[in-house]
């Protein structure tokens, strides 16, 4: 009998905690043959991930995934062997309670946020006994063997390559989203929180050599675009000049498409944690927007995924890596910092190939998670 | 009940039943403003410790204790007597068990700590939340700089070393706010 895992989403403003939990459970069923129910408290943040999908059903398949809505108002049900709450969401108590009226209580598991700090290591498979009896695991992801990996399916390496070894691939996605962009322009998609910075960045590319075209998916950076470009409001479709640089706005695209979108990029300004896993295994360099925290505690996060990230680099090219990343998230001359980046452009290039294949050498998250819960069996 | 953000060392929490120790509470923000405490337990029946992480708005039991004022009296090795200020009863603790606080624990201090009792028995010291110690060793101040913001490693007499204003000078007493791993406070007076 395939054993049954619950997962609970608790949308907070963004895509990312929805990402994450929707691309771990089509995964554990994929490749783990799991029985699967992802519990979502809003199902509007889900859709346009997963077209064909229906905000408004309280049941519903998707790839495999049992999706639910999380209602206000918890009807009861029997837990599942292992019952995952993501970002340390608080599971209904009602819930709680049959969990621990189950004859052998499940496992519980906190996933929780992606981060490089050194501490993370630490956390990592610490137990969390609650005062009602029951025992829940923190589970963390990351980027070293102490830690519980980074979401990749196993066939993901594998696929991006055999798009990255076909042109006519490539050609034919960018036309299915309208995109045609010049021969000799380099592509580059823009997935980002607000962003101060966006108007110096796009002023070097249009003041550039080279030709760009910036392929921007809906979202919030959307107004600071606009704003640059003069333009109040931006659609779907919107394809606008201004010297060497071509923006065209894109549809929210699905997370297989969003994968095909950074795999034809030359370079990927992503956010958050689940785009910025993909960027990643995209293998191409990158820019992340971090989410930002009180008091500014996202910084050490940013410095802290650096700190990893630029290992292997030459000291002329990580400085110019670390300049960028900073300058996107603190607020400095992002257009200074991108002219120093295209000096070291063949090793950043390199390097973020190398970084994937790294990476890849380690179990991911969903396997991690597999492996916890049969050594917990 | 107290949430995980409350957890402190010298805390007692009730887990199934048995009561455990807080010996070390490490706060970190995790993401998107949420938070957890990674915790050191030591359970008091069986002397049995583990690791633990909560989140900071998970609800636990704690256990309501005794409270007595006691100062140090003697260290030796690695047990440290206190002495109860009433009644000049004495109690051991090993070094294990007064961890997050013994980076400011040294012969001859005075302070009146917080004896923490559970069903009679010592488990825990608390500090004040301001203590005077002399600066055992600094380097001399580099810049001149008066105005407290600029740091430099300054080590105590049993050889904690933490930041301290550039104009400290060795010798100097200095107030040391012990919550949170303990941080310079400023100059004390002679």
């Amino acid at each position: 009998m395939k054993a049954t895992w619950d997962i609970f989403c608790t949308v907070v403003d963004n895509y990312g905690d929805i990402g994450v939990t929707w691309r771990l459970a089509r995964q554990l069923v994929d490749e783990h043959e799991i029985a699967v129910r992802l519990w979502v408290d809003d199902l509007n943040a889900f859709v346009p991930m997963c077209p064909g999908a229906d905000a408004a059903a309280l049941q519903q398949w998707q790839q495999g995934v049992d999706v639910r809505q999380w209602p206000a108002e918890w009807v009861p049900i029997e837990p599942a062997d292992v019952v995952i709450g993501a970002f340390a969401c608080q599971l209904p108590a009602h819930y709680v309670e049959a969990m621990r009226a189950r004859a052998k209580p499940p496992l519980w598991l906190n996933l929780e946020y992606l981060s490089a700090e050194h501490w993370v290591e630490g956390c990592h498979g610490l137990p969390s006994p609650q005062a009602n009896g029951l025992r829940k695991v923190f589970f963390f992801p990351g980027f070293t063997e102490k830690t519980g990996g980074l979401l990749r399916e196993a066939t993901l390496l594998a696929r991006r390559q055999a798009f990255e070894q076909s042109a006519e691939a490539r050609q034919a996605f960018l036309q299915r989203l309208g995109v045609y962009p010049e021969v000799q322009a380099r592509l580059i998609s823009l997935f980002a929180y607000e962003n101060t910075q966006l108007g110096n960045w796009l002023d070097a590319l249009a003041a550039g050599s080279q030709p760009t075209h910036l392929l921007v998916p809906q979202g919030r950076i959307l107004a600071d675009v606009g704003s640059w470009l003069g333009q109040a409001r931006l659609e779907v479709g919107d394809v606008r000049v201004r010297g060497a640089l071509t923006v065209q706005i894109l549809p929210f695209v699905s997370q297989d498409d969003y994968d095909r979108l950074l795999w034809s990029c030359d370079f990927n300004a992503v956010r958050g944690e689940d785009s910025f896993v993909r960027a990643q295994w995209a293998g191409r360099p990158m820019l992340w927007h971090i989410y930002v925290q009180d008091e500014n505690a996202h910084w050490e996060k940013l410095e802290a995924f650096l700190e990893h990230y630029r290992h292997g680099l030459s000291a002329d090219a990580s400085a110019a890596l670390v300049a960028l990343w900073r300058a996107w998230n603190m607020d400095r001359d992002v257009g200074q910092a991108w002219q120093a980046a295209q000096q070291h452009w063949p090793e950043l290039q390199q390097h973020a190939r190398d970084w994937a294949a790294r990476q890849a050498t380690r179990p991911d998250l969903a396997m991690a998670l597999v492996q916890f819960y049969r050594n917990w069996l | 009940m107290k949430t995980g953000k409350e957890l402190k060392p010298g805390t007692v929490l009730r887990i199934d039943n048995d009561p455990w120790l807080v010996q070390k509470a490490e706060f970190t923000k995790s993401g998107r403003n949420s938070a957890i405490m990674k915790t050191k337990l030591k359970n008091l029946l069986t002397g049995y410790k583990t690791e633990t992480v909560y989140g900071a708005d998970d609800k636990l039991d704690d256990v309501i204790l005794d409270r007595k004022e006691a100062t140090l009296s003697f260290i030796s090795g690695d047990t440290y007597t206190f002495m109860d200020t009433t009644d000049y009863s004495m109690y051991e603790l090993n070094a294990e068990d007064i961890e997050a606080v013994l980076p400011f624990i040294e012969e001859g201090m005075e302070d009146i700590c917080e004896a923490v009792f559970f069903e009679g028995r010592l488990v825990s010291v608390e500090l004040p939340t301001t203590i005077v110690r002399q600066v055992d060793y600094t380097e001399g101040s580099a810049r001149g700089d008066t105005s407290g913001k600029v740091m430099k490693p300054a080590k105590l007499k049993n050889g904690t070393e933490l930041s301290v204003a550039d104009f400290i000078e060795i010798g100097d007493l200095i107030e040391i706010d012990t919550r949170e791993g303990g941080s310079y406070k400023g100059r004390a007076k002679k």
